[in-house]
């Protein structure tokens, strides 16, 4: 496949995108270190700091996150590949050096969590406060107690950080984006592939005809390959999944986000959201707060991953708090 | 005669390791493309690039000086799993002090001492078609080889000889771990490139300690 993309040097990729994003956002963000992104100002003395880490080519995700109310730091790894751990050691240093301890946020794949596991153990036998929290909210793939994160992680970011910017404690923060997490559930469609933009190589083939449910964040194949759906179906679909996972029931509150893959339009995934909320008031299911636009992509992948999330009075006003980040942004 | 391993020996040992790597890193990207996203070839470059630059940045003659330098060099690359894994691997095999030069038996231990670190950090085991079906018979060789009397030339070959029978094993295998696993029965008929990757590097290892035995003798 011809890739049509405006890049120069392959290798340099990272680094640019970075350097682009942080003289686009001077007053928000900037760089520090090798690829990792800071707030332009430091959180206050005595505030926990929420960190995460993870591979490229997701933009806005990670770093578009990193801001008042959310993030601290985020360590940009290479195109779909997990930064190296000596990296997330220094970023955590950082984080830590006012004494405040920090929560590392990491998506489940492989790789993000082997060079965030080394990174832990390293900061720990430093005497470092640290804890770390794994997203893994992803219902497809066989393995239940193996599943990836994909855009829930920009929800947890939310509420433990604006846990974080209350002054709560460092295993209050945890407390909070581990329910986040523990209640929220996601699943991806694709319709069209993307292409690596340092190989050029097309990530994953699909009929012209065909979406396939359950593709993951770097186009892993998913399970359910079938002939492409309305829009209306699709969302049903989806949600039918999505609410059969998380259990929930009639008179529930529930966050959604959709999450546009990079190439379906904000049109699509207005027409998804508009069944979305049909179908939930139809069971009686509370839909509180909801996102929708492009939060974590896949280059020019079509298609968009669909999270709902089981709130409580503290998650939603957690969610509703201040956050400035050049990404989200809560007035 | 010395066969022991010594700051020259590893030296060379991963000088030639790289160069098995520069030299197949199209093929790697290639096999990667199959199951992955087809950038391990880069990976890998950059990750033995990353512990010669640590080899050559110091001028220690402890051996676990070098190979923990060597890990923690490659474990600041971007590279995802691959590097990961490398770089606790080499990191691994420098945290027991093997002094300035060490035998057949103590490299034995050593490697065995990154090999537990790695299965610390990884949930993968042998037959996951992973870098594991190639590093875990490589090491369990290299130890047998060692308590038969085996110097460290004899007990590398050896070594190299099960991670190229190991990594030639993935052909067949379905993946099972990491991202590759969602791939399922798509991922079988081609070689896993972080095996391919293992396999390389002993046989680098292999070639250095080989040659360096002809020229002691010249």
């Amino acid at each position: 496949m011809h890739m049509k993309k405006f890049i120069n040097d392959p290798k340099r990729l990272v680094a640019e995108l970075l350097e682009g994003y942080t003289l686009a956002f001077p007053e928000k963000v900037r760089l520090s270190g090798t690829n990792t992104i800071v707030r332009a100002q430091a959180k206050e003395a005595g505030k926990v700091r929420l960190v995460t880490l993870g591979g490229s080519g997701h933009e806005p995700g990670l770093s578009g996150f990193v801001g008042e109310g959310m993030l601290d730091a985020s360590v940009a790894g290479d195109i779909f590949a997990a930064p190296g751990a000596v990296k997330c050691i220094e970023a955590l240093r950082a984080a830590c050096a006012g004494g405040e301890g920090a929560l590392l946020i990491v998506l489940n794949h492989a790789g993000d969590v082997l060079a965030a596991n080394i990174a832990m153990q390293a900061v720990e036998a430093e005497g470092l406060k640290v804890r770390m929290v794994l997203t893994q909210e992803d219902i497809s793939g066989p393995d239940p107690s193996d599943r990836r994160g994909l855009v829930g992680c920009v929800a947890v970011y939310k509420v433990a950080g604006a846990a974080a910017e209350r002054g709560a404690s460092l295993d209050e923060c945890f407390e909070v984006a581990q329910r986040m997490e523990r209640n929220m559930r996601t699943l991806a469609v694709a319709v069209r592939t993307a292409t690596h933009p340092a190989t050029g190589q097309a990530i994953f083939d699909l009929g012209d005809d065909e979406m396939e449910i359950g593709m993951g964040q770097h186009g892993e194949a998913g399970t359910g390959r079938m002939q492409l759906k309305s829009a209306d179906e699709t969302a049903e679909i989806m949600l039918e999944k999505l609410l059969a996972d998380l259990g929930v029931r009639g008179g529930e509150e529930l966050l959604v986000i959709l999450n546009g893959a990079g190439a379906t339009t904000l049109m699509e995934l207005y027409l998804i959201f508009r069944r979305v909320a049909k179908v939930l008031e139809a069971k009686k299911i509370r839909l509180v707060r909801s996102a929708v636009g492009e939060f974590i992509t896949t280059q020019e992948q079509a298609g968009f991953q669909m999270m709902i999330a089981r709130m409580d009075r503290e998650l939603i006003e957690l969610w509703d708090a201040p956050a400035d980040a050049p990404f989200f942004a809560k007035l | 005669m010395s066969a022991g391993m010594r700051r020259e020996e590893l030296v060379r040992m991963f000088a030639a390791a790289a160069q098995q790597i520069r030299r197949e890193h199209e093929r790697l990207s290639q096999l990667d493309s199959i199951c992955g996203d087809g950038d391990h070839g880069t990976t890998m470059v950059n990750a033995v690039e990353a512990m010669e630059t640590a080899m050559n940045a110091t001028s220690a003659t402890n051996v676990s000086v070098l190979l923990k330098g060597a890990g923690w060099g490659v474990l600041g690359v971007d590279g995802g799993a691959s590097s990961a894994i490398l770089g606790t691997f080499f990191a691994g095999m420098g945290v027991t002090d093997l002094g300035e030069e060490c035998d057949c038996g103590q490299f034995a231990r050593s490697l065995a001492a990154g090999l537990r670190a790695v299965q610390k950090q990884s949930k993968a085991t042998a037959g996951d078609k992973t870098m594991m079906d190639a590093l875990v018979p490589a090491v369990e060789t290299f130890a047998a080889a060692a308590a038969d009397g085996s110097d460290v030339r004899e007990a590398m070959k050896q070594a190299a000889d099960a991670a190229q029978a190991g990594a030639d094993a993935t052909k067949d295998m379905v993946a099972r771990y990491g991202r590759a696993k969602f791939l399922g029965d798509k991922t079988r008929g081609c070689e896993d490139a972080g095996a391919v990757s293992i396999a390389l590097l002993f046989r680098g290892f292999s070639v250095a300690l080989s040659e360096e035995k002809e020229d002691s003798h010249a």
